[in-house]
């Protein structure tokens, strides 16, 4: 589904990914992990279309994206929850959704669909707050609003930027029940997430992105070597 | 002093804060959008007053259409202003302060250009309707002052539901507080900024061309229309169309009054003093925080 070739990118004249090479396949979840500085949130916005690249290609359905703007890769059903969620904190739950829920009709994503209602049945604690403004929402209720929007836009790709930092384990536990309910319906998902433990929970396979560059591929059925021998995590995550 | 004295003191307070207002109003709309503080706001007005006059005479074409070819130089402007000057700024990640530079150079360029096209005299428009005033308590409005109230009052509440009730109102919104959110959300950022100059265009054109009938226009009147208009907008509260029309009133009330116990030469300095007290009491505008987010 989405293939990453060559992937140069970086702000200004500084480069900060250097000849990544990834992909994404239809229905699997991958998991991106690396230490802060990496350059996976730089990755995040190069694929979402915020950052352009120097050079390389992103291709989805063997498409090439990479002159296309954001507002169009929303349309071609690839949906990004950003680090610091980037919600419309001066309006409501309601409007932040209605936004997300008229770009939807345009996408050309996958089979599966989601109207408002459901979203709303996903995530209860945001039916519960959808008249008010997102600013007076918690950081779990925000982050629950920017995966209901992100859905909204009908992905069949969903890429989500250090979903659970800063979030109370209780709410990271219902994040990822969702996530873990999507997977299984046949969401492709990228996870970009430092925490190794998490990574495995939730993804077939993932990339270790260390300065840059692929340092690592923890394929399919490896997640269980992985994590009992810990020199992967003190190579490239820092322990 | 009399009360008939007094009177007209409000009513003419009140009939020039509605022109700060429909300044205020097009500066807060564009603010609102873009984040940009518009230094040419009351450039708009005096391009959209301007063709008006050259359309009606010498151009002899009616008066309705000359207003539409007013108005639609005025969205024109706009539009053509963010195309060639501040999409290319955004693309190079300028800072707020490049963006109030680049406005206030476009108003002294304007101000220039149509002295150079109109030359330095004053230009009148016809009135909208009727000719003429009414009596209030023993003092006078003319007729002329109500249309501008009128039309105030209709684009600040075409304003306020076209931000809460429409999508593309929202969008515009939405591409102004948060530019990567609305992008990865399937709205075309450059496009809703495009909008934002082009509905700022037009109520400034129509601010012009409503002032017109009341005050002579000319080739400076933009800069002092503009600030003006900055003024009321910051006393209500920077984004918001409502708060700019009771700042605008506010100050218009401020300065006539100040003319009724002082020599009008105090004027300015009375109601911008008055002003930076409101401010100081004040500093969020005069409908507070929440006011700064309003419609």
């Amino acid at each position: 589904m989405l293939q990453i070739q060559s992937l140069q990118a970086g702000y200004g004249a500084l480069p900060v990914l250097h000849g990544i090479e990834m992909s994404v396949g239809r229905n699997e979840a991958v998991a991106i992990v690396g230490p802060n500085g990496a350059g996976k949130t730089t990755l995040v916005r190069t694929l979402c279309g915020l950052v352009k690249p120097m050079a390389g290609r992103v291709l989805k359905d063997g498409v090439a994206l990479t002159d296309l703007p954001a507002h169009r890769r929303a349309e071609r059903g690839i949906a990004v929850v950003l680090e610091n969620r980037n919600l419309f904190v001066e309006l409501t739950v309601r409007d932040n959704l209605r936004l997300a829920e008229s770009a939807g009709r345009k996408a050309s994503g996958g089979s599966l669909r989601f109207s408002l209602d459901e979203v709303l049945t996903l995530f209860p604690a945001v039916k519960e707050r959808y008249h008010s403004s997102v600013g007076l929402l918690s950081g779990g209720q925000q982050q629950m609003v920017a995966i209901a929007r992100a859905l909204l836009l009908q992905p069949d790709l969903l890429i989500l930027d250090e979903l659970t930092t800063g979030l109370a384990p209780k709410i990271v536990k219902e994040i990822l029940g969702v996530l873990n309910n999507l997977r299984t319906q046949g969401m492709a998902i990228l996870l970009v997430e430092q925490s190794i433990t998490i990574a495995a929970e939730m993804t077939d396979r993932a990339y270790v992105l260390s300065v840059g560059k692929v340092a690592q591929e923890i394929r399919r059925g490896e997640w269980q070597a992985v994590l009992a021998d810990d020199s992967l995590i003190k190579a490239y995550l820092h322990g | 002093m009399s009360a008939s004295l007094v009177m007209q003191a409000i009513l003419s307070g009140i009939t020039n804060g509605f022109v700060y207002a429909l300044i205020g109003i097009g500066l807060a709309v564009i603010f609102k959008g873009t984040q940009i503080i518009n230094a040419m706001q009351g450039e708009f007005a005096v391009i959209g007053a301007m063709v008006t006059v050259f359309a009606l005479e010498p151009a002899g074409l009616p008066y309705g259409l000359s207003i539409l070819l007013g108005v639609i130089s005025g969205a024109a402007a706009g539009v053509i202003i963010d195309r060639l000057f501040v999409q290319p700024m955004m693309r190079q990640r300028a800072g707020e302060e490049s963006f109030l530079l680049l406005t206030i150079g476009l108003a002294v360029t304007l101000s220039a250009a149509v002295l150079y096209l109109a030359g330095r005299n004053s230009y009148l428009l016809p009135s909208w309707g009727e000719e003429g005033v009414i009596e209030i308590l023993d003092a006078f409005l003319q007729i002329q002052a109500l249309w501008l109230i009128g039309t105030a009052i209709i684009v600040v509440v075409g304003l306020r539901l076209f931000y809460g009730r429409t999508l593309l109102g929202l969008s515009m919104m939405a591409a102004s507080m948060d530019p990567d959110g609305a992008a990865t959300n399937g709205i075309n950022v450059r496009r809703m900024r495009s909008l934002t100059f082009l509905l700022g265009g037009t109520i400034g054109a129509i601010a012009g061309i409503l002032v017109a009938p009341l005050v002579a226009v000319n080739y400076h009147m933009g800069i002092a229309l503009t600030l003006k208009g900055f003024a009321a907008a910051i006393l209500g509260g920077l984004s918001n169309p409502l708060g700019a029309v009771l700042g605008g009133v506010t100050l218009g009330l401020l300065e006539s009054l100040a003319v009724v116990g002082f020599p009008s030469g105090y004027k300015d300095v009375i109601a911008l003093a008055m002003m930076i007290v409101i401010m100081i009491v004040m500093p969020n505008g005069l409908l507070g925080r929440v006011g700064r987010i309003g419609g």
